[in-house]
């Protein structure tokens, strides 16, 4: 069937794309907007949300066996990483940097702590969780638990983690894993995010930007 | 005259060949600054950094680095794609002509599995580096501890 005229039914369609169209590009529009005004915001190296997004419960232990969930964001600035202890290069080398931030951000009068989560709870149990942390250094705290409880916690921050299999003959894994770092405020709200490459100065400047507007 | 004249330039050939046996006879393939990152007393994998150059005019190709210390060596690359960080094997490892390439943090690296003794900063472990030329390099690496704190040294007030 083959009609120049469209039919009654088919300009209909054409009139919904068309709103559809013309909304799209409203939402782009104003978007774009509201990221502009958030002022400050273009300086900063990480991307912070123009609103803290509030975070789903979540049940996880730290690496003293102690409850670690949603009151545990509370009250304070948390850096949040996700890894493995299994991990030579990333982990290692992140830890690193958020020590250098920690180190960097000494001289400031808020509590700020930093936080590895486990993305293999398989392997890593408490105890070797807090031998690999508290290597870099002694304040940083490790967190694992039960697979659903780092799915509550991962699904919402959009991490993804995926074991590697083995080669043949090698019984050791490798995880692929989101490498940023999470930033949540003292509301326990997820308020920015840290993409790689990671640079301790550029995390402790940005996070002295973020402080001010917070205040 | 003539017949002197059609030799000189062969004689400034051997002449100049004389004085570039020295650097021809340099290794084809050098390792500079090799490290181990020291890691965390429970850890069973480490990596090892360092640069290697080619001197030569010809593309050669690490076919395989192991080290006595450690059960197994894998030379491997991180990539981060789309914000996840992954760790790909690497088989060959080609070196280009009179470059080099450099294994460093959160880029290429070593890694090592499971060391045969405990390993901290100070000690040193034997890395063999082998080149498809048949060539193998030898280096000793220092373990290397770096939690972040040195690199902020020069901050303090």
């Amino acid at each position: 069937m083959t009609t120049q005229r469209p039919t009654p039914i088919s300009r209909h369609i054409l009139i919904g794309v068309i709103i559809v169209l013309l909304a799209t590009a409203a939402g782009i529009w104003s978007a774009r907007l509201v990221l502009q005004r958030s002022g400050p915001q273009d300086e900063l190296s990480a991307t912070r949300f123009p609103v803290a997004r509030a975070v789903q419960p979540f049940e996880l232990v730290d690496h003293n066996n102690v409850a670690f969930n949603n009151a545990s964001l509370q009250h304070r600035w948390s850096f949040m990483f996700f890894g493995y202890t299994y991990c030579p290069d990333v982990c290692p080398t992140t830890l690193s940097v958020l020590n250098s931030v920690a180190q960097r951000l000494q001289d400031l009068d808020v509590d700020v702590r930093f936080i590895m989560v486990t993305v293999d709870p398989e392997r890593d149990t408490p105890e070797r969780l807090a031998q690999f942390v508290t290597y870099f250094n002694g304040d940083f705290i490790g967190v694992t638990g039960t697979d659903e409880g780092l799915e509550q916690l991962t699904k919402q921050l959009g991490i993804l983690h995926v074991r590697v299999q083995p080669e043949p003959g090698s019984d050791s894994y490798l995880m692929d894993h989101t490498a940023a770092v999470f930033l949540f405020d003292p509301d326990g709200r997820y308020h920015a995010v840290f993409s790689p490459p990671l640079s301790a100065e550029k995390i402790a400047g940005d996070f002295r930007k973020i402080l001010q507007a917070y205040q | 005259m003539i017949r002197i004249h059609k030799q000189l330039p062969a004689a400034i050939f051997f002449v100049m060949l004389c004085l570039l046996s020295p650097v021809m006879a340099a290794p084809a393939v050098d390792v500079e600054d090799p490290w181990i990152r020291e890691a965390p007393p429970a850890s069973t994998v480490l990596a090892a950094y360092m640069v290697i150059k080619n001197n030569g005019d010809t593309q050669y190709t690490i076919t395989r680095i192991e080290s006595p210390d450690f059960r197994d060596a894998q030379i491997h690359r991180t990539v981060v794609e789309d914000g996840v960080a992954k760790m790909m094997p690497v088989e060959q490892l080609p070196l280009p002509v009179h470059g080099s390439i450099s294994f460093e943090p959160g880029g290429l690296h070593l890694m090592l599995f499971d060391p045969l003794r405990s390993l901290r900063e100070g000690d040193e472990v034997k890395l063999v580096i082998h080149v498809s030329n048949g060539d193998s390099i030898t280096v000793q690496a220092p373990v290397v501890r770096k939690r972040g704190e040195d690199d902020h040294a020069h901050h303090h007030h």
